[in-house]
Formats: structure tokens, sequence, C-alpha cells
């Protein structure tokens, strides 16, 4: 160089200085090269693909729903709807993306008449995919879709469609049973189970639609197309043609579940006229009935009232229409009180702790025992419904037929005292009632079953040391000699205690014992199936859309009685005679009922849940001889069981053997003493 | 002591033996630098592939040819070659001298891109066409306002006062006025740039290059503050660290957006030539351009945009290894200059496609689609031939 050496120097430090920089600046360019390409790779490939492919889905028509007979219960119906894709007309904070959007979102609210915030509301919700066009408008006129493809510079990224529409053409019928679709949920989408549902997906909420789900479901179209950046398609990389749903075959008789609704619902309305002992009116909050074959254990109806309409659910429930249908006084529409409610059984119960009290060993099914006014028992009298009448002494079917309480005391408390003696107390009690479906779910193809409660030593100490504390509070907390104080030391110290009480109470049906009206009707129809108990069941067959055969769905033994001959027959007479002797229980609700020709089998219930006014039962079958159908009837609040639930069963079943249809048919209480 | 004619002839024989085989040693040809030469050639041409791939589909889809960019850049190349081979023959002392023509010619052009004679593109006027080529005078300007600086610097002799610095300042800050114009704030900002280096390397007083420093920070706060700076202009270079006006920076997230995924889904070797989906489906914008990286380091992934980051790397050493053995100061403060440039244009770009700069709209030297920009690099490389052949 031809500078000084001092700036020779100087002049190579400065150049060093600016290689440094320079290396620095490459070197920085490397390790963020490394960092993106190597290190964070994966994530960017994905995201290159989620770029380059589209998913399109085409969902797939469900499947029918039908009654035995083939008539549809459900069926889908195509539905002309307004859909717009949200990613031309939004953007990521859901407001129109530019004017333009805005432009088209006002003539879209205009020719919807909505307003522009429902458009963009509808449009932008999350709980539909971004890959589809979302539905504005379902059901809209066909003038509407005219404007919309004649139009079609005017809305651009608006497509009208037609989309399958749950379709209901027996009305309200069935609710319960049919259930209803929904829109899968965000947390559902996170579960396992929901792998293969995407956003917008619709599934069975309810009923059949969502016991049956896999079946009717289908299989949703795809097609993965390759857009590029301006979206244009360049290349279909897979297509699936979508694959409709699976139609679900019933046992329901179309016509016995009209008739089994319509008399449920005209039975506990009537009953509401009824003036009791006491002067007030009966409340008759609520009930529900059920009809099985009684060989096969198929549901042939079942009703639950009060009951919803499902088509308010499609395409979406409002939310006025669902809250008018959870708020406080609504009865609890929603709830299918045949596999959900929760009732005391009362004496419709005594089949099962009769026949329990023979396997027991205690008597006979002829043995006799008094039927007393009441039963002593450590201070406590537990009295016969009868209010003080001695009604001589009883065999298991003069006990079934007067529903004699005092009857099934004694014997419970033999039983008690026998297992209190035991090493290993054998509670009979409980093993029996299983072997009627007690204690259980029946494993009905209804979600949302309840198993109910057949209580016994193991259910009382778990029970117990749950609130053992809390009694020992109050126990403390109560005024010293007060009669509080003394129930609750008394619960306190010995609360885990199985007492004889209880074992009295649960002989009856009250107390501690919870069953649904289905487990009661499954009971009764081992009783009429000589002994052995079908799983209740309402799927029979899958057909695929075509009707060919695709699975039966065969009835199912679910247990046996294990009772033998003889005390099956003692039951069953006493069951007959409940129904057909002139002091059987059931006996005032048939009258003009042709008992000759179509003998009736039953059992009233009575069962107290006070304060409340009680819950009326009703089980039986028809006919007795040879039966055909079992029927169970419960109303809530709605008295003696002979006075409101047994004129219910007696006008399904008149109706169900062409005596009396349902349309002339008459709700004629029975009496109102007798259990 | 005595001599006769014949003697003295021998020697004069002698004398012009040695002569001449110093004039050949020394011979300015025999001094090429041939892996600076190759270096840019391997570049331009690694170039060519991506500019061909990038648009391939999309001239296709259009109906044209699909070599339609890649012709262009080749006769850039040919008459880049050519520039290249005037400009080292000719000594740089005498570039030197014709320095101001240089860069009243580029201040005229300049002038004239902002006249109703220049052209405008995407919301920039930064061309002159010229008989059907496209002519982008703020490329050449670089290379004018670096060798005016450098020569002014040179005048000075190492001593650079503050009468030189002032000059140098004049001289640099009038193109950038007229590019920011534009405006383009990617190519204002390399003229600043390339003068603070000339400042460095000439022996500038650290004074003064702390004064300046200074003065151009409070001038960036004062454009900032009097939105001297268009708004698309500052969202733009914000929206990398995710801030800013939203709608406004859309564009250039989106480009960023678009142009990580590129690059990260090459992973270490790429998807292969003609596969990169972010390429061939139009993902990235203006990937022939100023996103071209995007198309090497997706199709040729870590390993392919480490190839060119060295390729590129062996053109700043061999810079900086001329700047060294430079004969005279402007030699060095030339070469050293372009490799600044090159630095910056660089990490500018690549370093924007890779997220860790601004959007700002500056070529990959070499690589990027562009023919002025093309011809004034080779422009570059024949002055460091240059340089490198005279430095004794």
């Amino acid at each position: 160089m031809a500078l000084p050496s001092s700036e020779s120097s100087s002049s190579v430090l400065r150049l060093t200085f600016l290689a440094v920089l320079v290396i620095t600046l490459f070197l920085a360019l490397f390790a963020r090269l490394w960092f993106l390409q190597v290190l964070a790779g994966d994530r960017y490939v994905e995201l290159a693909d989620s770029n380059r492919l589209r998913t399109v889905v085409t969902e797939a028509p469900r499947g029918a729903i039908l009654a035995a007979d083939g008539e549809e219960l459900v069926r889908n119906r195509p539905a002309l709807a307004i859909s717009a894709d949200r990613q031309v007309l939004l953007d990521a904070t859901g407001a129109p993306v530019n004017a333009e959007a805005e432009r088209v979102i006002e003539r879209l609210a205009e020719l919807l008449e909505i307003d522009e915030e429902e458009v963009i509301e509808r449009l932008g919700s999350q709980r539909r995919s971004p890959f589809r066009p979302v539905p504005v408008a379902v059901d809209v006129t066909p003038e509407v879709v005219f404007t919309v493809q004649e139009q079609r510079e005017l809305f651009p990224g608006v497509v009208p469609e037609t989309l399958p529409v749950r379709q209901y053409p027996q009305d309200t019928l069935a609710a319960h049973l049919v259930g209803y679709i929904g829109e899968v949920s965000q947390e559902e989408l996170l579960d396992p189970a929901f792998a293969d549902y995407r956003a917008g997906d619709l599934v069975g909420r309810m009923g059949l639609e969502q016991s049956y789900e896999a079946d009717l479901r289908g299989t949703a179209g795809e097609r993965v197309l390759v857009v590029n950046a301006r979206g244009d398609v360049l290349d279909v990389q897979r297509d699936r043609e979508p694959v409709q749903g699976n139609d679900l075959v019933t046992t329901l008789d179309l016509d016995l579940q009209q008739a089994t609704e319509q008399l449920l619902e005209d039975g506990i309305i009537a009953s509401r006229s009824i003036r009791r002992d006491d002067g007030q009116l009966l409340p008759s909050t609520a009930g529900s009935a059920v009809v099985l074959d009684a060989r096969t254990g198929a549901v042939l109806a079942m009703a639950s009232y009060p009951s919803f309409d499902p088509r308010e659910f499609v395409g979406g429930v409002s939310r006025a229409y669902f809250e008018s249908l959870i708020e406080e006084d609504s009865g609890d529409p929603l709830v299918n009180r045949v596999i959900a409610g929760t009732y005391p059984p009362g004496s419709v119960f005594k089949t099962a702790t009769g026949a329990a009290m023979v396997e027991g060993g205690h008597i006979t099914p002829r043995g006799q025992v008094e039927c007393a006014p009441a039963f002593e028992l450590g201070g406590n009298t537990f009295r016969n419904w009868n209010r003080g009448v001695n009604e001589g002494m009883m065999d298991l079917s003069d006990a079934l037929m007067r529903s004699c309480d005092t009857y099934f005391y004694e014997l419970a408390f033999d039983q008690w005292l026998a297992e209190e003696n035991a090493e290993e107390p054998d509670e009979v009690v409980i093993d029996v009632a299983e072997r009627f479906g007690f204690n259980q779910r029946t494993g009905i193809d209804l979600p949302g079953e309840i198993a109910g409660r057949v209580p016994g030593r193991q259910w009382r100490e778990e029970y117990w040391l749950a609130r053992r504390d809390s009694y020992c509070q109050q126990a403390e907390a109560a005024t010293a000699g007060s009669r509080a104080e003394e129930l609750f030391t008394d619960l306190c110290r010995f609360g885990g205690a199985w007492r004889g009480g209880d074992a009295v109470n649960t002989s009856i049906g009250q107390g501690d014992v919870i069953a649904t009206p289905l487990q009661v009707a499954a009971s009764y129809q081992a009783i009429a199936n000589d002994g052995v108990l079908m799983r209740p069941h309402l799927g029979a067959e899958i057909r695929a859309p075509d009707g060919t055969l695709i699975r039966a769905i065969e009835p199912e033994e679910f247990g046996s009685l294990e009772l033998s001959d003889q005390t099956l027959a003692v039951i069953r007479e006493g069951l007959e005679r409940t129904v057909m002797e002139a002091r059987g229980t059931g006996e005032s609700a048939f009258t003009g009922f042709p008992l000759d020709q179509i003998p009736v089998a039953g059992k009233t219930g009575t069962a107290e849940l006070r304060p409340r006014v009680p819950f009326a039962w009703f089980a039986g079958y028809a006919p007795a001889d040879d039966p055909e159908i079992v029927v169970a009837v419960n109303v809530e609040e709605g008295g003696g069981g002979s006075q409101t639930a047994a004129p219910i069963v007696r006008n399904i079943m008149a109706h169900h053997f062409g005596v009396v249809l349902a349309d002339e048919a008459e709700f004629e209480a029975g009496d109102e003493i007798l259990d | 002591m005595a001599t006769n004619y014949g003697q003295d002839r021998e020697l004069r024989q002698q004398r012009a033996q040695v002569q001449s085989r110093w004039m050949e040693v020394y011979a300015p040809i025999r001094h090429l630098d041939p892996v600076l030469v190759l270096t840019a050639l391997g570049l331009t041409a690694i170039g060519l592939v991506a500019i061909y791939s990038a648009k391939l589909v999309a001239l296709s889809a259009q109906g044209l040819p699909p070599t339609t960019y890649v012709s262009r850049q080749l006769l850039a190349l040919a008459i880049g070659v050519l520039v290249m081979v005037v400009v080292a023959v000719v000594d740089y002392r005498v570039v030197r001298v014709y320095a101001p023509v240089l860069y009243v010619v580029s201040i005229v052009l300049l002038g004239l891109v902002l006249s109703p004679l220049g052209t405008a593109f995407g919301g920039a006027q930064r061309w002159i066409v010229l008989g059907g080529f496209q002519l982008q005078p703020s490329e050449m300007a670089k290379l004018a306002v670096l060798v005016v600086v450098a020569a002014l610097i040179h005048e000075s002799e190492g001593q650079p006062r503050a009468g030189v610095v002032l000059a140098c300042l004049v001289l640099t800050l009038l193109p950038t006025g007229l590019v920011f114009l534009q405006p383009d704030l990617g190519t204002s900002m390399v003229f600043v740039w390339s003068t603070a280096v000339l400042f460095l390397l000439g022996g500038v007083q650290a004074r003064y290059l702390v004064g300046l420093t200074l003065s151009g920070v409070i001038g960036v706060i004062v454009a900032l503050q009097t939105e001297l700076i268009q708004d698309y202009q500052l969202s733009r270079l914000t929206a990398f660290l995710g801030a800013g006006d939203a709608s406004a920076a859309q564009t250039a997230a989106f480009q960023t957006r678009q142009s990580l995924i590129a690059v990260g889904s090459g992973q270490f070797a790429g998807k292969g030539l003609f596969e990169g989906t972010q390429t061939s489906l139009s993902y990235v914008p203006e990937n022939h351009t100023d996103f071209i990286f995007t198309v090497i380091a997706e199709e040729f992934g870590f390993l392919g945009g480490s190839v060119v980051l060295a390729l590129l790397l062996v053109l700043v050493w061999r810079g900086l290894r001329i700047a060294i053995l430079a004969k005279d100061t402007f030699g060095t403060l030339v070469a050293g200059g372009i490799v600044a440039i090159l630095t910056l244009q660089v990490f500018v770009n690549v370093g924007m496609t890779v997220g860790i700069m601004p959007v700002t709209g500056l070529p990959l030297p070499f690589i990027s689609y562009g023919g002025t920009s093309l011809i004034v690099w080779f422009a570059m490389i024949g002055l460091l031939l240059n340089i490198h052949m005279r430095r004794f």
C-alpha cells in the first residue's frame, strides 16, 4: 500500500473491524437458517401443507329412524340454504375484510331479511369449520336462491346450497326416544372419541340419535384440493364421496306410541281435577309410561310427560326455546322419565321382596302370615296402608292382591334377624331384586339411563361414612335434650348400621329404594315371561339406505328370576287377583274392561315421598294367561296407584287390544285409598 | 568504468529482457482473480435456476414461455460481463478521475426517474424505460456515490478534514433523498451505509463518526415524527416485529409469514428443484426478485441456502483481501465499500426472508431478477478486479 506505515496499520485495523462486522452478520444469517430449517422445519412443513391443501367436506345425509312398520319417525329433507365463505368475507377478527365484503353482507342481510350483525355472527361462528361455506340461512325460499344465482357478481363468496335437514314426519311423537342432533362442541372436538369429527359436524345429542350415532351418521365426503395463493384449485389430491348413514328400524309400534303418549297426557291432566281426602286437587305434575313386548323386552311404546318439540332443534335450537326447556318450573321436559325418573317403587316392588322372602326360606308361597293393622318394632309403629283393619291370615298371593304391608314387614324383619345372626349376612332382598333387574341399568339402547338402588348394609355404611361428620356436627349444634340432638347423636354413632326398620321399609319399596319405571316394567316382563328377564331395547334392525339389512339387533336375555314354578305361579296369581278379584287393589280401575276375554295381571303402588303427594304406580301385563304386553305407568304426585296410574294402564291396554281406542278413551279414576 | 558499445548493447538487451519479464510478471492481465469471477458467475447461475423455478408455474398459467424472465436475465448477464471487462481494463485511477462525471450522470438519471419520464410500478417510481429496457438508476447511483466519496477521501490523503466530510455528506444525501422520494427506503439506506463505511475506513476522526451517528439517529426519529416515512413503509418495517397498524401491516406480515413457511419447510435438504409448494403455488410474493432466497431455501434447504451464503462470503473474502492489497487509499476504499454494500444487501435481503429484518425492497446481489442490479454488480466485480490487477 502507498500509505505511510502508521496509516497502513490503522487502515488494516479498520478493515479488520469491517471484516468482523461482516462475518458476524453472515453468522447471524446461518444461525437463523439453521433454526428455521433444521430445528423448526417440521412445523413449517405442516404450515406449508395447510397452505396448499384444502379439505372440502360434504356432509353425509344422516340415516332415518323408523318405527317397526317402516313408518319414518325422523328422516332427512333437502333444505335450500344460503351459505357463505367466511374467509372471503371476514378477517381474522371477525369483521368484514373490506368495504366490498361489507356491501356483500349488507345485501345478504337485506335479501334474508335479517340484521347485518346477525349475518356476521352466524358467519363468524367458531363452531363452524372455516374451510367450507357456513350456512347463514337454512330453509330459504327458491326466490332467494335464484337471486343469489343470477347476481353472482353482487354476492362473491356466497353460495346457495341444499343441505340435508332433520325432519319429523310424526311431529313431536317419541321426542325423548329419537332425541335430537346438534353441532359437536369445542370440548368434544378435543376428546379422542370424537377424533373423526370436525367443527360444524352434527352429532346425536339424545335418544336414539345419540345411541345409534355410529350407524346413523354415515361417512362424510372429503375432497382434498391443491390450491395456489389466489385460491385457484390446481389439483384434486383425494376425492371420497359421502356415504349416507344407515337407517335404524326400531321396535316402536307407531300406533301404540301415539296412543300411549295421548293416554298418558290425558290421564295426567284429567287426574288434576280429582280432589283428595284432604280437599286438595291432585298435582299430577308429570309422568311416564312404557309398554314392553312381554316375550322379547322390545319397547313398543315409551312416553314421558311433559315433552318437547325436536323440530325446534333443527338447524340449531334457539336460546329462548332451550331455556324454556331447562328453567326451574319447566317440569324438565328434556328428561325421559322412563329411564331417568328415580322414584321409590312402593308396592310394585313387593313382587321382588315377596319372592325374596320365599327364597330366604322364611315362608312358603302358600304359607300364611297375619295381615295385622300395624307392625311394632323397637318403639316404632309400621302401619298397614288400610288404616287399622285386621285382614286376617294371608299367603303371598293374598298379600299381593291386598298389597298387605304388614305381611312383608314381618317377613322382612325375620330375614333381617337371620342376617344379623349370620356370620356373613346373605342379603337375599338385594340378590332377588337384582334378578328382577333392579339396582343396575337395564342396558336399554338409550343414553342417560339411571341405575336406581336397592339398599343394604354396604350401601348404608358407605352412605353413612360420607355423612358422618355432618351428623356429628349437627348433634353438637343441637339444643341439649332436644329430639334433634337424640336423632343426630344416634346417627353420628350408629348411622352406619342396617337396622330392622330399614329392612322393613325396603320390603314395601320405600325407604331408600329407588327404581326407574323401566326397571319396574322389566321386572314385570320377567314375571310375565316365565321368569326370563329380557333386556329392554328399541333398536331392531340397521338397514342400508337401499333397504338391505346390515345388522339385526336380536333380543337379548338380561337375567333370570330363578324362582320355583310354584313361587312364580303364586306371584302371578296374586297379580291376576289384584286386577280381577273384587278385593284386589287394582280392580276398580278395570271396571268395564273385558277381563273375561283379556285377563290382566298387575300391581298398584303408591309411593310415599313426604311431604309431597304420593307417586302413583301401576305395572302389569296382559293377557295374564299368555302375556303379550307389559305396561308400567308412573304419575308424579298422582295420588294412589289405583286412582291415577292404573286407569292409564287400563286405557293403554284397551287401545292395544282394540277394546277402546285412544281417541274415544276417557280417564276414569280408580278408588283413592287403595294402595 | 570502461564500456563499449557492444557491452552497452548487451546490457541494454539484458535490461530489456529483464524488464519485459518483469512487465510480463506484472502485466495486469496476469493478476486476474479467477476465484472472484467464478464465484460471481456461479451465484448468477444459481440465480437463473431460482428465477426459472420461481416463475415456472405462474408463467405457464399465463401462457407465457417459462424462460421469459430467465432470458432477460441472461441478456443482462451478457451485458454485465461486458461491463465488467471494460471496467477491469481501464485503470481504476482513471475511474477516480471521472468519478464526478459518473456521479453527475447518476444524479441526472435519478432526477429523470422522478420526472414524468420515469416509470412507476407497484406504487414506486424507480425506472426509466430506454428502448424496451427498464433502467433502474438507483442501482448505478450506488456505485457512483461509492466512487465519488472514495475519491474525495483519497484526495485528502488519509486525513479527511471537516470540509471533506461535509462534502461527502452532501454528495451522499442528495441521491439518498432522491431515491427516498421514489420511494425506495432500502436503496437509500445503502448510500448512507456505504459512505459511513468509507468514513470508517478512510480515517475520519472518531469524533466526527460519533457526531454523525448521533445526528443520524436524531434524523431518523425526526423522520418518524414528521411522517416523512410513509405509513406503508413504517408498517412494513414494524410488521416483522408483530407490531404496527394491523391492516396496513397485513401485506408485509403475509409476505414475511409465507416467506418463513417457505424457508422453514425446506428443512435440511430441501424439497427438490421445482418441488417447492410455496414457490410454485405463488404463496410467496415477489419470489423472483426480493424474495428469491425463499426459492433456494425451500427447494434446496439449509444446504442450498448455506451454499449461496458461503459463495457470497467468498466474494466478501476476496473483496477484503483486495482492499488490503490495494496500492492506494482509493483502491482500499472502493473495495471495502463494495464489500460493505454487498454485506448490507445480503443481510437485509436474506434477513427479511428469514424474519429477522423488516421487509424492504433490496435485491439479493447476483441472484435476484433485475437487469440493472446484475449489471452494476458485475461492474463492481470489474472494479475489484481492476484494483487487484493494479496493486503493484
